[in-house]
């Protein structure tokens, strides 16, 4: 067989031979067995953690936002970086499931299911950064136009108020996406059901689905238009959520490359995030016959891609500042990259810019543990490439007012918790349903095509 | 037109490489006298022109690298269009030696004068200078025409040969042709467009122009198939539901392009910074405003809801007409972005830019027919073929 | 074997694979009964065709229902800036309608995105917990690795006889018949 039939033999995508009896048993084994202990362990580390994040912002309300470290120049710390952050990392679980949908990447049905979690569980931890930013949360409802006694409107034209918008959308969209990508899957679980409580939890969650090709036919196009929407609407919203910076007339912020370049920026964190996840998740469940090294080599190569997007981005922001010719854009870019915070700017390069390089190499995009740490790596250098945007407002327009930004323990502990939060609702969505999307991975197997399965049947 | 469907081959390519020679020949005639007539109209016109189907081309080359890296195959049968698309870059380069002799009519910072008392030109003076500006051109070409050279050569040697190897190797040149083609082709864009208006600047312009240019290409190829497939050409092969996904295609980067554009214009529009919205404000007053409102319906809001449903995308007639009104759209759009430069007070058009555009098209198009038509029309050797003869959509 | 007391669903083959389902399927319609559905862990390609079934509206439902979401956001958008809280902000005209952009986007997807969702449920009859196919033991298979072909009573040909006859002959491995209780 030569290499190129092999290329699109989709038995790469899902190696082992495995039947459709083996794809059910070696999924739905997972919430099916006993937890183990790994996972207890991880799981109350984490949920303490989501714990400290819950009194931290008690405290926070209780003493109001001057536990953080904001100053003058600075009005917008680290919350506006985790918020940023945080959206960004759920780009990736929508560019999965909708966009390689669309363009017919099949190998995406290995990762797509928890790239979708992903989303929604890094969704949940970004809104909450805005929410305890406006500082009176309990009036966080007022960005929506909602009739009150007041006669009072939202303003539609603050960048903030579409970020509520957007962001809330993108949120609920997701939601549905994954939920009606579970339906199927979790009749598996039904039908499979041992206990009456498993039997009433997941008959009660799959609707009644019985996978009749009357119900497939608007369900695929229903998994379609979904896609479809959520393509424009995952360019959306970190578009919108780059005008929070790229409306404003400040020097570094205001650039006409902002939207597709945040959009590029947060599928490239993302995706090093689920790389993180599916690595971990694939030790610890056995899922290296789904999660094949073909799937994870892929990965690596969409980071690369992505990674060159962002250095594209970042270069063009200095080369079009010096062409400019406005002081104020050159200063803003010179004292990112040798001010006070170029540690962080020189993070940022070397982990978004630099590190995805290694994966020009077939060897090292293949090494599990290079790109294990590679994913780590980016995963900080996102982060920081949100606080280099944020934070060397330090220095503005008037040398007067400059000064250096620190964090509190405050701010710490709140990212710290954060993750807490996205590993404790990530658990508990591998212990208790479907992580890899069944319907999808058996739909792919050579078997599973009519006019080949005689060939295979047997 | 005839085909040998043992080699793929066509063994009378037809009149159409003829007809456009003669229309390119005299337009090229024409637009010598309009350069007699009117020198500065003349370049700007050129100028249009040239940008037009060189953008084109590197549509092209970038349908065919993609093609490569993300490992393709239902376009494999539209991989012979793209590549001899791609291959009039170097034709393209011979047109921008023109260009090279219009730098002071076109464009304000090689004058002299104002560069010794404009502070902010001066300081971009490293940059906008004559000497540059000729150097960049020409690596723009060089790099450009290595990369089509490579590609169509590897791609013609497989119908020979049987060997892996080729596919290795162009996949191993596409991955560092897309760095080099994101960096030359921003830079040509700042370079022959956006340098018009040397105050002026904005980071998405590189992008912008791509996509325009890119859903240029994918209407150029569209029309090619379907001019082949009206002469009982590749009918059997280029099916439905190719087109059905090179109509996806479009649709989405004409909603990608709508993407860019939008969001330079909302930005410079939200933080009203007189030194950015100049330039919408010299292409929103007086008569301009009349195309402004027709790049906002007809290259987004009427080709979106033309192209929005399945049916839409599944007619080769109605697919090749919205084609040509994209094609129509990639013209007026780069008309609107050097334009105003010139007209100040609302466009005026000159026989010059009909006689421009022919000109150079018509070569552009006996160029790459010629190109077509002198190999197989499909890569017959290539092991994926068969899966993209017998691909259809979900 | 049905139950006494029990009236009949109807019957449900089993088939062991893709192909035998699909080339089933093409000849239950083509024999001209209307009340069958094929089931399948997952949707099999051609199948539709198969089955002589036309395209899902739900495409122009969902558009529809966007449209009503764009102009309706739009003109809230209008209504609130212009008529009931006017606010010049940042200099910009009332109806500065590319502000509005982002929003009307975003209520436009999103409506969009609960017309697919709960129309599919709608056409699906979905949720509908309790159906006369789950009183069989065998039919639990279709979400792991079976091929069932459910054949309804109310069909105007049905038979039982003849159509597990029918069934057999067209390839099922296993006919049952199943029954309401």
């Amino acid at each position: 067989m030569s290499s190129a039939t092999e290329h699109h033999d989709p038995n790469c995508l899902v190696t082992g031979n495995p039947t459709f009896e083996s794809i059910t048993e070696s999924v739905s084994c997972i919430p099916e067995s006993r937890t183990p202990l790994a996972w207890k362990i991880m799981f109350s580390i984490s949920a303490s953690l989501a714990l400290g994040l819950f009194c931290l912002i008690g405290y926070l309300f209780w003493e109001g936002v001057g536990v953080w470290g904001l100053n003058n120049p600075v009005g917008w710390g680290w919350a506006i970086v985790n918020f940023v952050f945080w959206v960004g990392i759920g780009h990736a679980g929508t560019l999965i499931s909708a966009i390689l949908f669309l363009l017919r990447q099949r190998w995406r049905t290995a990762i797509n299911r928890f790239a979708e979690g992903m989303t929604i569980f890094a969704v949940i931890c970004a809104l909450i950064f805005p929410t305890i930013h406006v500082g009176r949360a309990w009036v966080i409802h007022w960005t929506l136009p909602i009739p009150n006694q007041m006669g009072v409107w939202p303003n539609f034209r603050s960048p903030l108020l579409w970020d509520s918008f957007a962001v809330g959308t993108y949120f609920i969209c997701s939601f549905l996406f994954w939920y009606v990508g579970l339906i199927p899957d979790l009749a598996t679980l039904r039908d499979r059901a041992k206990t009456r409580i498993r039997k009433i939890i997941y008959g009660l969650f799959s609707l009644g689905w019985r996978g009749g090709n009357r119900q497939w036919r608007h369900y695929e196009l229903t998994y379609l238009i979904l896609a479809g929407i959520s393509t424009p609407l995952v360019l959306s919203v970190h578009s919108i959520v780059s005008t929070d910076f790229a409306t404003a007339q400040v020097p570094g912020w205001h650039t006409t490359i902002f939207p597709p370049y945040f959009v590029a920026g947060a599928i490239f964190s993302g995706f090093a995030m689920v790389m993180t996840l599916s690595l971990i998740a694939r030790k610890v469940f056995n899922l290296t016959h789904i999660i094949t090294k073909k799937v994870l080599e892929r990965m690596n190569m969409i980071m690369l891609l992505t990674g060159m997007m962002v250095g594209y981005a970042y270069s063009m922001e200095f080369f079009i500042a010096w062409y400019s010719g406005n002081i104020y854009e050159q200063f803003a870019f010179v004292n990112r990259a040798f001010g006070p915070y170029a540690w962080a700017y020189w993070i940022m390069i070397s982990c978004n810019v630099l590190v995805p390089q290694i994966f020009w190499f077939k060897k090292l995009r293949n090494h599990l543990v290079v790109m294990f740490i590679a994913s780590i790596f980016i995963n900080i250098g996102m982060w920081f490439e949100r606080f280099v945007i944020v934070v060397t407002l330090a220095r503005d327009f008037l040398p007067a007012a400059w000064d250096y930004y620190s964090p509190t323990w405050h701010d710490i502990g709140l990212l710290i918790g954060s993750f807490g939060l996205f590993f404790t609702l990530f658990l508990l969505f591998m212990r208790f349903l479907p992580i890899v999307a069944m319907s999808e991975v058996k739909g792919i197997l050579p078997q599973a095509d009519p006019h080949k399965s005689g060939e295979h049947h047997g | 037109m005839q085909i040998d469907l043992k080699t793929y081959r066509l063994t009378d390519p037809g009149k159409l490489g003829m007809i456009a020679l003669v229309v390119g020949i005299l337009g090229l005639l024409v637009s010598i006298l309009g350069f007699t007539s009117d020198r500065t109209q003349f370049f700007y016109s050129y100028l249009v022109a040239f940008v037009f189907w060189t953008s084109i081309g590197l549509g092209g080359l970038f349908f065919t690298m993609l093609h490569h890296l993300a490992d393709a195959k239902w376009s494999m049968v539209l991989r012979r269009i793209s590549e001899s698309v791609m291959s009039t870059l170097p034709l393209m380069g011979l047109f921008a030696i023109p260009l090279l002799f219009g730098i002071h009519d076109l464009y304000h910072s090689s004058h002299a004068d104002v560069m010794a008392t404009d502070e902010l030109l001066k300081a971009k003076e490293p940059f906008l200078n004559q000497a540059f500006f000729i150097i960049r051109t020409v690596g723009y070409f060089v790099i450009w025409s290595l990369l089509t050279f490579f590609l169509f050569r590897n791609s013609v040697k497989q119908d020979s040969v049987h060997s892996d190897k080729l596919t290795a190797q162009w996949r191993r040149v596409s991955a560092p042709g897309m760095i080099l083609f994101a960096v030359t082709s921003t830079f040509a864009a700042f370079d022959w467009l956006m340098s018009l208006d040397p105050h002026w600047y904005s980071t998405i312009y590189g992008v912008y122009m791509f996509t325009g240019g890119f859903l240029a290409a994918i209407s150029f190829i569209i029309l090619s198939a379907s001019y082949q497939r009206r002469q009982g050409i590749l009918k059997e092969e280029i099916t439905i539901e190719h087109y059905h996904d090179l109509g996806k295609l479009l649709f989405g980067f004409l909603v990608f392009w709508a993407y860019m554009a939008f969001s330079q214009y909302f930005l410079i529009w939200y933080a009203n910074i007189p030194e950015e919205t100049v330039w919408f404000l010299d292409r929103w007053e007086n008569a301009w405003k009349s195309l402004s409102l027709l790049m906002i319906f007809g290259h987004f809001a009427f080709p979106f809801l033309a192209l929005l449903t399945r049916g839409a995308k599944r007619s080769v007639v109605w697919l090749s007409v919205m084609s040509c009104w994209i094609l129509f759209m990639r013209w007026v759009d780069i008309y609107w972005l050097a334009m105003p430069t010139l007209h100040e007070h609302g466009p005026q058009f000159s026989w010059i830019d009909l006689s421009t555009m022919c000109g150079i098209g018509g070569i552009f198009i006996w160029y790459c027919w010629r190109k077509y038509t002198s190999h197989p029309v499909l890569p017959v050797n290539d092991p994926g073929l068969k899966e993209s003869l017998e691909f259809v959509n979900n | 074997m049905a139950k006494i007391g029990s009236r009949a669903y109807g019957v449900l083959a089993e088939f062991s694979g893709t192909g035998p389902l699909l080339s089933a399927a093409k000849k239950i319609h083509e024999a001209g009964y209307k009340k069958y559905d094929c089931h399948s862990p997952f949707p099999i390609h051609g199948m539709d065709q198969a089955m002589g079934m036309k395209r899902s509206p739900i495409g122009y439902m969902v558009g529809f229902t966007g449209a009503c979401g764009l102009l309706g956001m739009l003109y809230l958008t209008y209504w609130v800036s212009v008529v009931e809280y006017p606010l010049v902000i940042s200099g910009k005209p009332l109806f500065s309608w590319q502000a509005y952009v982002p929003p009307v986007f975003a209520i436009t997807i999103l409506v969009s995105a609960f017309m697919a969702t709960f129309g599919m449920l709608v056409l699906n009859k979905l949720p509908r917990f309790n159906h006369p196919l789950f009183n069989s033991e065998s039919f639990k298979r279709f979400s792991d690795g079976g091929f069932f072909i459910s054949l309804e009573a109310g069909d105007p040909k049905y038979d039982e006889v003849k159509v597990t006859e029918f069934l057999k002959s067209i390839g099922a491995t296993k006919v049952e018949v199943v029954t309401d209780e």
